[in-house]
């Protein structure tokens, strides 16, 4: 790894674990291996969205010519979002593409991060499915975002209605979580989310 | 011309009392060929230069020069602003002359809020690469972000390994503003990233630069320039592309450039569709032994029973020898709007196959040009052989053949124009010019191929008529 991407690599490490948002549990950095090429990011859903409450890991990679190219980040932590993919946790985000800057640091990354949870850019979107819900259906996108927040980032909410929809189709032999997907993109219809599962 | 021109002016001022009048009257009539305004009878007429990437360069220097001169402004910053403002360097100076800062800072090269102040202590710790060097190490643009030398390279070399040149942006995080060319090459060292910079700039000027083309033939570094940027054709000098100027890609008169391109992806989506369609070979119509089309005409005659037919619309060609050629016309189903969906796709997909059939038709004619050059070469070898005429007799078929090629390019180009036409008397007219230099071509080529004699007068008047149709066309309906 180039002397430069470790150097920084070190340098921000320090920075963020002294943090006032890590003292706060706002934001979390750990190191994966000792070569600093990979990292693990967490970040808190924000307060009064429908990612409050969940924790949500961030896979972080280092490219060799880093910093003066971004990091390579995506959610481990499924999430339904407009600008996060709901299958690959891709993230659709101008700072880790072409509006990168070589003085933005992993912090700057996470506070963006925590910052595009809290106002989602729909008509930009990563998740068509996710964004055309946003769009047409914000109600539903909310609960839906935070049911996914309480199955896979251990929010609060539990959402009975949902949990029940899911189970049936867990009985006719659906996998949970494609079974989560299917109702989740046809706003929780139980039956075209059947037909489309057994289409 | 102007010889002759000469030579009456050498006669007035010598012989001025006893030839005024003569002289006068040929002045005159010099004059009134001279004035015939070559744009108004040829409606393809375009003035253009082919550049080298030299002239380009004295060209765009010309711009900077003035730019510079005219603001008192460095070189380098004078081409941020042209390559941002299209090189126009009037509406520059304009802007300038009224808010200069507000113009600095849309163009880039000004922050838009104020630099940011730097402590001026001997030692500064470089925000990229976190270490600390003495401060002579530092430099900043405009912006007075200060980062170390090392970093700026870097940062230049990423960026132009990435193919980024004149888009280059200062480290500083939501800094805008851009990187002089200057303050690149001070920095970059390495010589192959150097030249990679200088010939990526390069490219963005000429991209930017409204009157400005790159030959789009496959490694020609050929530029095009002309005052008029309209989508007319313009051929390469040295590898001979021919290519429209505003859009760059084949040219395609009578249709415009949004529609040429909307058809050549409907092409290209339908492709399985028109590869079907576009086997090569069909029946014969009246005697069903297989046809393969080895040449440009239209107009087929079958080896085996001899009869005559339309390769198109395999008619009888006795019905095409009119006046009105009714082949190249689509007829719209009048009943069309009361017909199911599907009956309306299969319509839709009836019309737009009858259209491209006489695309891809010609398309593959002029294809085959090639091959026909050489079939008549080996016809007037054997002629010249056996004693019928001089190859210069024969010289004719060659100017024809090339003529009948820029007239099926034409026809060819008329189907998509054709296709996204209203239905209405405009295009029954454009239907009925397209029916008749289609009709004229076919008459050409079968002439051409057939050609028994060296006198050409036959020839060279169907020659002038389906160029004359062509221009004909080209005069009422090609809009740029």
């Amino acid at each position: 790894m180039a002397n430069i991407a470790a150097q920084r690599i070190k340098r921000e490490f320090k920075e963020v674990i002294k943090s006032e948002e890590v003292a706060k549990c706002a934001i979390k950095l750990e190191l994966v291996n000792d070569s600093f090429t990979e990292l693990k990011g967490e970040i808190a859903g924000p307060p009064d969205t429908p990612y409050e409450g969940g924790n949500f890991v961030l896979e972080i990679k280092v490219p060799e010519t880093y910093p003066f190219n971004p990091p390579k980040v995506r959610f481990v932590t499924k999430i339904w979002h407009p600008n996060i993919s709901s299958v690959t946790g891709a993230i659709c985000l101008d700072i880790l593409k072409d509006q990168w800057a070589a003085a933005m640091t992993l912090r700057t990354v996470l506070l963006s991060l925590q910052a595009l949870l809290s106002a989602a850019e729909p008509d930009d979107p990563q998740d068509a499915v996710v964004a055309k819900q946003y769009k047409e259906n914000l109600e539903m996108f909310e609960s839906t975002a935070r049911h996914w927040t309480n199955i896979y980032a251990g929010g609060p909410d539990l959402n009975k209605d949902f949990n029940d929809k899911i189970r049936k189709l867990v009985e006719m032999g659906v996998e949970e979580h494609q079974a989560r997907v299917a109702l989740s993109s046809y706003n929780w219809d139980l039956e075209r989310a059947t037909e489309q599962l057994f289409s | 011309m102007n010889t002759e021109g000469d030579v009456d002016s050498d006669m007035e001022c010598s012989d001025n009392e006893c030839f005024g009048d003569d002289s006068d009257y040929y002045n005159t009539d010099d004059i009134d060929i001279e004035q015939v305004d070559p744009s108004k009878n040829d409606p393809e007429y375009f003035e253009f230069e082919c550049l080298t990437e030299e002239q380009v360069e004295r060209l765009l220097n010309e711009s900077v020069e003035l730019l510079s001169n005219n603001l008192q402004i460095l070189p380098s910053l004078a081409k941020v602003l042209l390559h941002y403002h299209n090189w126009n360097v009037s509406e520059i100076i304009g802007k300038y002359r009224e808010n200069a800062s507000q113009l600095l800072i849309n163009s880039r090269v000004k922050p838009s809020s104020a630099p940011a102040s730097n402590n001026c202590s001997r030692y500064l710790t470089c925000p990229v690469c976190v270490l600390t060097h003495s401060s002579d190490k530092f430099l900043s643009l405009n912006c007075g972000h200060l980062f170390c030398k090392g970093c700026w390279t870097i940062h230049f070399e990423v960026q132009i390994n990435q193919g980024i040149s004149t888009g280059i942006s200062c480290m500083a995080r939501e800094c805008e503003v851009l990187v002089p060319e200057d303050f690149v090459l001070k920095l970059v060292l390495q010589p192959n990233i150097k030249e990679k910079y200088l010939q990526y700039i390069f490219q963005d000027y000429v991209k930017s630069h409204p009157q400005l083309r790159f030959c789009p033939g496959p490694n020609c570094q050929v530029v095009i320039k002309s005052q008029d940027t309209k989508a007319k054709r313009a051929t390469c000098s040295k590898c001979k592309s021919i290519f429209c100027f505003k859009c760059g890609i084949d040219y395609h008169a009578p249709t415009d450039c949004h529609t040429i391109q909307k058809w050549l992806t409907k092409c290209a989506d339908d492709s399985e569709t028109a590869n079907y369609i576009s086997a090569h070979t069909k029946d014969c119509p009246k005697c069903h032994i297989c046809i393969e089309k080895n040449g440009g005409c239209n107009h087929m005659q079958c080896y085996n029973c001899k009869y005559d037919f339309c390769w198109m619309c395999l008619g009888d060609w006795k019905a095409h020898g009119s006046e009105y050629y009714e082949c190249s016309r689509y007829k719209e189903n009048p009943n069309i709007a009361h017909e199911s969906v599907h009956a309306q796709a299969r319509e839709a997909l009836k019309k737009y196959l009858h259209y491209y059939e006489r695309w891809e038709n010609h398309l593959k004619s002029l294809k085959l040009e090639k091959e026909t050059f050489d079939k008549l070469k080996t016809r007037i070898n054997q002629k010249v052989m056996s004693g019928r005429g001089t190859w210069i007799d024969w010289q004719y078929l060659f100017t024809a053949a090339s003529l009948l090629a820029k007239c099926r390019y034409t026809l060819q180009y008329t189907y998509p124009y054709a296709y996204y036409m209203d239905t209405g008397p405009r295009k029954e007219l454009f239907e009925y010019q397209q029916a008749q230099l289609e009709a004229e071509i076919e008459n050409l080529s079968w002439k051409i191929e057939r050609a028994e004699t060296t006198d050409r007068g036959d020839l060279e008047n169907q020659m002038d008529i389906a160029e004359k149709r062509r221009t004909t066309l080209l005069k009422d309906f090609l809009d740029v």
